[in-house]
């Protein structure tokens, strides 16, 4: 997942994400007595930017009137938080359990390499983002993939390029 | 032609095996309504369609979009009363499943919903209280602790603000029915909140969905917009709100004041106890912070009466346990039934054998933190007293069964390598031991183990059990340590090879 970065970061430094920053944060923005809550701030922002660029975190801090340190513990404490942007696709292979009893990392080598295929043209790069995850819940159809939040079950690794080829 | 009313699920589990590719087909068929129903549970026979018929329902399996004809038709259908998966199961908390739609309020109240609520108007918050002790229910999360003793706390708490909390954050792998009530059976949570609320005089309550079920956080909060407008939430003179909010993904938050901190927006560190959440949680006010599961479970309890739930399961286990069988069986699902038979019933009748081509060799019970059992130890009543004098725990209720290809030392590797990822770090022993125990089951798996790392590791695990501050340290060296006790030569292949 942190393969081509540094380009994306690029990418999103000079996106037009300010005003929709701007836009979320305010939602977020505590009215007295209400407490700042600093995860459902970084939630917000996620949905709204995709990610939650390192570069927001003053900003943040600012309007929920906490330390930039505060923001930072809770952006890095929370596996479901990212600083960089996934491809266009996110893809999520179940490591629970039961997926792992239906030897998911079968499923999960499968989807690596053909995503490595794929990825030989630059566009690609940018499609997929492939990562693990604890349990999905999805325990009694395992394996499970989730593609964005579509979720995939009984998955076998011959499946995977029929299953990836709409997520364009 | 006549239309013919179908049933299909509408599960997460179910559309992943095929559901929505049935529903997407047959959206222009006018020979069929399809009501989208909560799943049976029986995800072995998913994706499910199931008809009318004079006699009850009847149900084609594992449906393909071409079967279309033959259900129309009325060919090759099983009558649900004989699908011996779901006959012999006690249903209660599940009573609805598969056979209403989620978020019809009215089907809800017409199946017996909103009963237990009715009969709490009339109590005093005390006489609740006192039902539940008389029901003898314990939490169903995984600690197991006596409901009333937790409600009475908070209810004799002075406090002007208390709070409910619903723990959704369902982590354990290989759980899924607190995914299942929230996506299938949502007012039953909204019930038991509503009924503990009362019971402790509550003003708000939040449910914390882990991020990993959109699906269920939006049949919540569909569900709680639909009481609202019903007028539930506010019941005369109390005043309630219900929200609910979303995770990110960290395990350790399923234990209640890492989830109070998560919730009050902080990383989910875990926090020594006393104070208990119910004397001082969220915001430091009194909580009561119970599994989705046992919200679910109370609405029958207070339209039934404690001594009706008494008089279930065994003797410290009273009620039903809900169980999730998963891994390499051929049926994989959701089973509820008094506690008390074994696990060598449970996987025989319900689990119905390994998937073709595999053979037995362990089963894990309650989640990633559970002990393994080899085949020789199957013989264990499915309760609370037992598994603990096991040194188990039902957990949660998930149930994995593995196969022979199963590396063991591998899957020690993976429990140690899970909980190091999900250490919160805030106590020693959990946050360095678990990144201690992973290196040296890696060691062992590349070979390179010395003969003296059997004994570090069972030392490393004895240090964690005693002195970890939650479950999550405290709990993780059992899978591992089962796996070595019951699978030595796999461990000490990797300890040899070293010469």
């Amino acid at each position: 997942m942190w393969g081509s970065t540094s380009r994306m970061l690029k990418k999103s430094l000079f996106s037009p994400a300010q005003p929709r920053l701007a836009e979320t944060l305010e939602t977020c923005r505590p009215a007295p007595p209400e407490k700042p809550n600093i995860l459902k701030t970084l939630l917000a922002v996620q949905s709204a930017l995709g990610h939650v660029p390192a570069s927001t975190i003053p900003q943040i801090a600012q309007v929920l009137g906490v330390t930039d340190a505060q923001v930072a513990g809770v952006l890095s404490y929370y596996s479901d938080l990212r600083t960089q942007p996934p491809g266009r696709h996110l893809i999520r292979v179940c490591m629970g359990e039961s997926c792992t009893a239906n030897h998911g990392v079968r499923v999960l080598r499968a989807i690596r390499d053909h995503v490595r295929v794929v990825a030989g043209d630059r566009l690609q790069a940018e499609r997929f983002t492939v990562e693990q995850m604890s349990c999905a819940g999805n325990c009694a159809v395992s394996p499970t993939v989730i593609i964005d939040e579509d979720f995939c079950g009984r998955v076998t690794p011959s499946d995977v390029p029929s299953l990836l080829e709409p997520y364009t | 032609m006549k239309t013919i009313r179908c049933y299909l699920a509408n599960d997460t589990s179910s559309r992943a095996s095929g559901a929505e590719r049935l529903a997407d087909v047959w959206s222009e068929r006018s020979e069929i309504q399809l009501i989208r129903t909560s799943s049976r549970g029986a995800f072995f026979l998913e994706p499910m369609v199931e008809r009318d018929t004079p006699s009850g329902r009847e149900a084609w399996f594992n449906v393909a979009p071409d079967d279309l004809p033959r259900i129309v038709g009325g060919v090759g259908g099983t009558p649900i009363t004989e699908i011996p998966f779901l006959q012999q199961q006690t249903r209660f908390t599940f009573a609805n499943f598969g056979i209403t739609e989620p978020l019809a309020l009215d089907e809800y109240q017409t199946r017996g919903g909103l009963k237990g609520l009715a009969a709490v108007q009339s109590l005093s918050p005390e006489a609740i209280i006192e039902e539940l002790r008389v029901s003898r229910l314990r939490g169903r999360g995984g600690a197991a602790f006596p409901v009333w003793k937790k409600w009475q706390v908070a209810q004799q708490s002075g406090s002007e603000e208390k709070y409910v909390v619903a723990n959704a954050d369902e982590g354990d792998a290989g759980t899924y029915c607190d995914r299942m009530i929230m996506e299938g059976d949502p007012f039953r949570l909204i019930e038991g909140m509503l009924i503990c609320a009362r019971a402790i005089g509550a003003t708000s309550g939040y449910i914390y969905c882990r991020y990993e079920y959109p699906a269920a956080a939006r049949a919540m909060r569909f569900a709680i917009q639909k009481a609202r407008e019903a007028d539930l939430l506010d019941c005369d003179e109390y005043p309630f709100d219900l929200e609910v909010v979303i995770g990110a993904g960290s395990y350790v938050c399923g234990e209640e004041t890492a989830l109070l901190e998560s919730l009050e927006g902080r990383r989910g560190v875990v926090l020594a106890k006393p104070p208990y959440p119910a004397e001082s949680g969220l915001y430091g006010k009194p909580t009561i912070v119970s599994n989705v599961l046992t919200f679910a479970t109370i609405p029958n309890i207070l339209a039934n009466g404690g001594a009706w739930h008494a008089s279930l399961g065994t003797d410290g286990s009273r009620g039903t346990m809900v169980l999730q069988i998963g891994g390499r069986v051929k049926q994989p699902g959701l089973v509820e039934i008094p506690f008390g038979l074994t696990l060598q019933d449970v996987l025989d009748r319900f689990g119905g054998g390994m998937a073709p081509g595999s053979r037995f060799k362990a089963v894990q019970v309650g989640g990633p933190l559970g002990s393994l059992f080899p085949e020789s130890q199957l013989d264990i009543p499915i309760c609370y007293d037992a598994f603990a004098e096991a040194g188990a725990i039902l957990g949660h209720g998930g149930i994995v069964v593995y196969d022979d290809e199963t590396n063991m030392v591998e899957l020690a590797r993976h429990f140690m390598a899970f909980t190091a990822d999900e250490s919160c770090g805030k106590c020693t022993p959990c946050r360095i031991g678990s990144v201690r125990g992973r290196e040296i089951l890696e060691r062992i798996q590349s070979g390179q183990g010395a003969a003296e790392d059997l004994v570090l590791l069972s030392d490393l695990g004895e240090t964690m059990k005693a002195t970890s501050l939650c479950a999550l340290g405290g709990r993780a060296p059992y899978p591992v340590l089962t796996a070595i006790e019951h699978f030595p030569e796999e461990f000490r292949r990797g300890v040899r090879a070293r010469g």
